[in-house]
């Protein structure tokens, strides 16, 4: 009890007694989350503004006369003739390593019911993007597990690759599975199985999702043991849009701190639809003049300064970087929309997904033509340079052929080996979602495919055969996979290797 | 009332002509409002209620509210005022009132501008950082 008292007491003998100079400003007007103050001659761009009720604001529009401020919190607290107060403070979010495992809100705040976030440091939501100089290209991988990415669509360190298709064609399944993927290699690390491992952190930022979309992700995550290394940033549908429109940068500022101190990690927007959505709600309620589909002027430089802070940075600062994966949603595969556009030009890259395709049941529904990686393939390792090399043109080929083959039926043996050869690389590309495939697997899988030892099975009996043959390396050939992931290419000594396994697995299938 | 462009140029113009020698004129201000309502341009109405507005803003910024638990005693109200002009200029007005909810000291405010030396502003502050 007495340390109690004492700690008050010093508390008490801390704080100034002087007269404080503030500077204040009388609401005028509140309502749908924004009030607007007159007054408060000093105020900042982006400065968080005090209300008696203890809810802060954030002054957004600095006029002639007044301030046009959002609301965190409870907006029904703030009444007219409130006495609003600046507070000389930017908005900030505890960031650290005490954040992994946690589900929090846009303010950083537990909504996890496992008590406080331990964490002392913290960093603004706004922050500028590293500069030139601090910046190198991207040279490690994200290993997604996703063979189909891994193989034709890389994504590397600190590159920003988006993830686009209509509703429900498996886009946070992606960034799910990317998660559970660097889950699973960061435990693999930790043991020191891989030799120089940097384990990767993720941060998933859910923006006006369903709460139910929420919980079924952290029921994932944590049925996959991703908690870990994962922190998730949740501003569902029922958030204000204040909540929805400040958590994108949230989740940055948690992933640029891992960035700064040397550190990988991965940040997933999903999506950055609903978080146009929600600054043009901000923005109309605050009477900003509104552009194309009523979207206000700057929603261009609100997408591109939030993803201009992945980057990888240079040795000399650390080394560390943010990979980031925002997601779109499109409406009836329009890519030409407002939004999507934008997006895709901000990024460096996209994985684009079909609805036609999840139909057909290619799972995951990745349309190779329309998806981009414009910096990954200088991140991929040599071995799946190696297998994967001509997959992209191979499939691109069937596809043409496939179309054109429709209408005769005499074909040549070698359109005929083309096409046999193209149905092949689909069903290989098919995945089970949540079940990454570790690098080393797909370069054997791929190699096999390359080599002419999936020819012979049947279309329909691939992922069969494919099952069969993962099956078997797990468990016989364990020394081999391990070189691949340790060797990273594919040598002579390791090619003969893998072709005697594939030959003694041949004669077992059936 | 949404206020336009319009309205709005034209109430800072009269805000503007209201001045002399960088104080307020009752008498460009009576006179300003009466040729407004003689030639009754278009939203006369919206413009006379915005040049209030502006008016009243610029009145705080010049007067000064004095809040204090008890009266004051004369010297140290001069004293205040005194100081306070020679921050915000000889033009500065002054209010005094009495609030005894502020339970000690005293708190000015001229325009936004606050200087709280109150025992409930002190015991907030208290309040926020326990």
């Amino acid at each position: 009890m007495s340390s109690i008292l004492e700690e008050i007491e010093t508390k008490i003998a801390g704080l100034k007694t002087s007269t404080t100079k503030s500077n204040v400003g009388v609401v005028r007007e509140t309502g749908d989350g924004v009030a607007r103050i007159e007054g408060l001659s000093d105020v900042m761009l982006n400065e968080m503004i005090e209300f008696p009720s203890g809810i802060f604001g954030l002054a957004l529009n600095l006029e002639e006369t007044e301030v046009g401020a959002i609301l965190l919190g409870d907006n029904t607290k703030v009444a007219e003739g409130d006495e609003a107060k600046t507070t000389g403070k930017l908005l900030s979010v505890p960031v650290g390593k005490g954040l992994l495992g946690r589900v929090v809100n846009t303010l950083g705040q537990p909504l996890d019911n496992k008590g406080p976030i331990k964490s002392d440091t913290f960093y603004p939501l706004e922050k500028i993007a590293p500069g030139v100089i601090k910046r190198r290209g991207v040279n490690q991988p994200v290993q997604t597990g996703i063979m189909a990415i891994d193989a034709m669509i890389p994504i590397g360190r600190g590159q920003r690759e988006l993830i686009i298709g209509d509703r429900a064609t498996g886009k946070t399944t992606i960034a799910i599975d990317t998660i559970i993927s660097q889950a699973r290699l960061n435990k693999t690390g930790e043991q020191g199985d891989i030799k120089d491992y940097r384990p990767l952190y993720c941060i998933y930022v859910a923006v006006g999702q369903k709460n139910s979309n929420v919980a079924r992700a952290l029921a994932t995550f944590e049925k996959e043991g991703a908690m870990p290394y994962t922190t998730i940033i949740s501003a569902p549908a029922s958030d204000t849009a204040t909540n929805q429109y400040l958590a994108p940068f949230a989740g940055a500022a948690m992933g640029e701190w891992f960035m700064d101190n040397g550190m990988d990690a991965l940040i997933i927007f999903d999506d950055l639809s609903k978080h146009a959505v929600a600054y043009r709600q901000v923005s109309l309620v605050l009477k900003r003049p509104s552009g194309r589909e009523a979207y206000p002027g700057d929603v261009f430089y609100l997408h591109s300064r939030l993803l201009e802070r992945c980057a990888r940075v240079a040795d000399e600062f650390g080394g560390g970087s943010l990979t980031g994966l925002p997601i779109i949603e499109t409406q009836a595969g329009d890519v030409s929309a407002y939004i999507p556009t934008n997006v895709i030009s901000i990024t460096d890259g996209q994985i684009y997904l079909e609805t036609d395709l999840f139909y057909q049941g290619v799972r995951p529904a990745i349309s190779v033509g329309l998806s981009v990686s414009r910096v990954g393939s200088a991140a991929q390792i040599k071995a799946i340079k190696q297998v994967a090399g001509k997959v992209k043109l191979d499939l691109a080929q069937f596809r043409e052929l496939a179309a054109f083959a429709q209408f005769g039926s005499d074909l040549d043996a070698a359109t005929k080996a083309r096409l046999e050869r193209g149905q092949r690389i689909v069903e290989l590309f098919k995945q089970k979602q949540y079940n990454p495939i570790p690098v080393e697997e797909q370069v054997a899988i791929m190699w096999s495919m390359q080599n002419g030892y999936v020819d012979p099975v049947p279309v329909d009996r691939v992922k069969e055969f494919q099952g069969k043959l993962q099956d078997y390396l797990q468990t016989r050939k364990e020394g081999l996979l391990r070189s691949i992931r340790e060797r990273k290419q594919l040598d002579e000594d390791l090619e003969s290797q893998l072709k005697s396994a594939l030959e003694e697995f041949k004669s077992t299938w059936q | 009332m949404k206020i336009n462009k319009e309205i709005r140029r034209l109430s800072r113009q009269l805000l503007r002509a209201s001045f002399t020698d960088g104080q307020l004129d009752r008498g460009k201000i009576a006179s300003l409002i009466g040729s407004i309502i003689a030639k009754k341009p278009r939203h006369y109405i919206s413009v006379l209620e915005n040049y209030k507005r502006l008016l009243r803003l610029e009145v705080e910024k010049r007067r000064a509210r004095i809040e204090s638990a008890s009266e004051l005693s004369s010297q140290a109200a001069s004293k205040i005022f005194s100081s306070l002009k020679r921050r915000y200029g000889n033009d500065l007005t002054a209010e005094f009132l009495v609030k005894p909810e502020l339970l000690g000291g005293i708190r000015v405010r001229v325009g936004s501008d606050v200087w709280d030396g109150t025992v409930r502003g002190r015991l907030q502050r208290l309040e926020q950082q326990l």
